[in-house]
């Protein structure tokens, strides 16, 4: 029998060989953990001053990790949408505590049962505020990583050059400071006292939360206290008004506050702790170490202030097809040693623990700053199937307030009558 | 009289020049940046007059060599479908300029319809489709995608350069024996060759920029260049303004060279048939 190739032939089996390689399946591996992430939740474990912190890991479970990683939104749409199939090549996700609706939690493996049957070590070291948010209808669903918490930078060169000794330690001292710091600085730069994003509910939540209010509480109840919230949208109007706030404030996003602040541009500005070493990075700050940071401060006579924590959570899809190692990795990043050398790569620690360990306190100049604040924040909001919509109308009625089209009171009237409709039965 | 003209010129020249300042700005910008101190980038007042400096590219090879992979799979997305593209679209355009039917007629139609769907309709159901079949995270199903959405806009371009090549030469041709093939080959295609550039122009103009495809069904090995953009606008650790401006220069460096390169094909493209009576 002879075998006689065509032209033809040859040239439809390479085709279609050609096919089969780039079809290929994308995992093929049989001892790899997939996790889905952001690139910082991969070099805060692989790189950094602690190094490869995750390596023991890998080594005891003979496994290797393939990491997937997006920005944040991508990540959270991919992370929905894969936990959404029959089944996923992912094994751990991580996911944004405000976005773990009930029906979000749904695709979710419960982690009570791996918690009972191989805990987690010393769990209860792990801020309780950030643990609540990751248990939704009494069940938990991801395992707190990292947060990200509320802090008031200010440029201390700025200061100094404005006669001003010292930061604010009460929200109406602020107000006064932004409103001097208001000027042209020696350098021929224009400067504004306070830069603040417009599209995301943070920062109004701040200063409301700075007069003892809140948009949205843990029950579900819209702006608990008008006169709180009213307080602090007539606080952000009077800023914007003094020419404290930039006129560009409706378009004011996360990145500008942070270029603002290097370029000496504002001199507040409200951020997450995490933000301090890029504010003072030498490359790309125009201030580097003069940029620093308090916790952000509470009216004169008012209730505790609260700061807004955001928070990263290591979670299973229910769909996928090794639970055991997943958990396993789960466990191994959420033990003390490993969160310690995590933070140490530059990771906000969700354990209390760590803040307490000296050399790690010693080398992050606002450890215990963070700390304390961390031990008392909570969320912006709660999560809730319409959060999204809330929060664009909760925006939509400050940026009128602050742009004086609304009076304060007009403003919150209109977030109660429009939010509340919004909100879970 | 003379007065007139040259004011009328002058208005002109200024007309062309704010238009062409209007479109290289931002690009000018992105291209200056990435060779000034980061400091520099957003300074107030603006610095014009900087120390060049090669730290943002040096810093992108180093923190992301995934780039330089998503370059890659870029080029190889791009190539496979340009090639698909130009391929299919010169058979159907063949077919479209040489036979007629009601049928056909109708499925240009159909053709033409499906180009005006938004992408994000099909995108959304396709994933699990494409997850099942095995094909996600692969080149394959990008350069079918990027393929499929150019072949209707690519038949109608070869079928109109196609309809200005003699039918004498085919029915010469088919008097001396040739197959359908053979005039496709010999013939026809030889003498529509700009069409067939113009169409790959298109198809990897395209393809190389593109990212809502990229974005639902890649993941690690196929991540397009686009996509390791869009990660470098960090929203937790910040965005690291420098390294960025320097990836989006070498991303836009080919394609603005190839389509400089190829200038003009792509107006020949453009105006294929349209002093046809």
């Amino acid at each position: 029998m002879t075998l006689n190739v065509t032209r033809r032939h040859f040239l439809a089996g390479s085709a279609a060989g050609a096919t089969m390689l780039l079809g290929r399946p994308a995992f093929a591996q049989s001892k790899t953990l997939n996790v889905l992430s952001h690139l910082v939740h991969q070099n805060v474990l692989t790189k950094g001053n602690a190094g490869d912190v995750i390596a023991p890991w890998r080594e005891t479970e003979g496994a290797e990790i393939s990491w997937t990683t997006l920005d944040s939104n991508p990540l959270q749409d991919r992370l929905f949408r894969e936990a959404s199939l029959n089944q996923t090549d992912f094994h751990v996700g991580y996911v944004i505590d405000n976005r773990v609706t009930p029906e979000i939690a749904g695709l979710f493996e419960p982690l009570d049962s791996f918690q009972a049957a191989d805990p987690i070590e010393d769990f209860d070291d792990i801020a309780a505020g950030l643990r609540s948010a990751m248990t939704v209808g009494g069940k938990l669903v991801g395992i707190p990583v990292r947060h990200a918490t509320q802090a008031l930078f200010y440029n201390e060169a700025l200061l100094e050059e404005a006669g001003v000794g010292a930061p604010p330690t009460t929200i109406e001292e602020l107000v006064e400071q932004a409103k001097k710091l208001t000027f042209t600085s020696k350098a021929g730069t224009p400067v504004v006292g306070m830069t603040l994003a417009s599209d995301l509910a943070v920062f109004p939540v701040m200063f409301a939360r700075a007069f003892g209010g809140d948009f949205i509480d843990s029950e579900f109840k819209v702006v608990p206290n008008r006169e709180a919230m009213e307080k602090g949208l007539s606080v952000l109007a009077d800023l914007f008004k003094a020419g404290a706030l930039p006129r560009s404030y409706a378009t004011t996003r996360n990145d500008d506050m942070v270029t603002w602040l290097q370029q000496g541009r504002a001199a507040f500005g409200v951020l997450p702790f995490a933000r301090f070493a890029q504010l003072n990075n030498s490359e790309q700050s125009a201030f580097p170490g003069k940029i620093k940071a308090v916790a952000f401060p509470g009216s004169a006579g008012g209730a505790e202030m609260a700061a807004v924590v955001e928070s990263w959570a290591m979670a299973i899809p229910a769909n996928s097809a090794d639970k055991e190692l997943s958990w396993s990795f789960i466990k191994a990043v959420s033990s003390k040693a490993v969160t310690l050398g995590a933070a140490r790569n530059g990771n906000g620690p969700v354990r209390v623990s760590t803040y307490a360990d000296a050399e790690f306190s010693a080398s992050q100049p606002l450890a215990k700053i963070e700390a304390a604040t961390l031990a008392k924040a909570r969320p912006a909001f709660p999560a809730f199937p319409e959060a999204v919509r809330a929060q664009a109308t909760f925006l939509e009625e400050v940026q009128l307030a602050v742009l004086g089209r609304k009076s304060p009171q007009e403003a919150v009237a209109a977030i109660v009558e429009r939010v509340t409709p919004l909100l879970p039965a | 009289m003379r007065t007139d003209r040259l004011l009328s010129g002058m208005g002109k020249a200024l007309a062309v020049a704010a238009i062409v300042l209007w479109s290289i700005f931002p690009i000018a910008f992105i291209v200056l940046s990435s060779f000034k101190p980061g400091r520099d980038i957003f300074a107030v007042p603006p610095k014009f007059f900087f120390e060049p400096t090669f730290a943002h590219y040096l810093n992108l090879w180093e923190r992301w060599g995934s780039f330089f992979d998503g370059l890659l799979n870029s080029l190889i997305v791009t190539a496979g479908a340009a090639l698909l593209a130009v391929a299919a679209s010169s058979l159907a355009g063949f077919v479209y300029s040489r036979y007629s039917s009601r049928m056909l007629s109708g499925s240009l139609f159909f053709l033409i319809c499906i180009r005006l769907i938004p992408p994000i309709v099909v995108t959304l159901p396709l994933f699990p489709m494409v997850n099942w079949m095995g094909l996600n995270d692969t080149h394959l199903i990008l350069i079918l995608l990027y393929a499929t959405f150019f072949v209707s806009l690519g038949t109608v371009l070869m079928r109109t350069f196609i309809d200005q090549v003699p039918r004498d030469l085919d029915e010469a041709a088919l008097l001396d024996g040739a197959s359908r093939l053979t005039i496709l080959r010999k013939i026809i295609l030889p003498l529509v060759a700009p069409g067939m550039i113009a169409v790959a122009v298109f198809v990897v103009v395209f393809a190389w920029n593109e990212f809502l495809f990229a974005f639902i069904f890649t993941a690690t090995k196929a991540k397009t260049a686009p996509f390791v953009l869009s990660e470098m606008i960090s929203s937790v650790d910040g965005v690291d303004w420098g390294v960025l401006f320097a990836a989006s220069t070498i991303q836009l460096a080919p394609v603005l060279l190839f389509v400089i390169f190829m200038n003009r094909f792509l107006v020949a493209g453009l105006t294929a048939g349209a002093t046809k009576g």
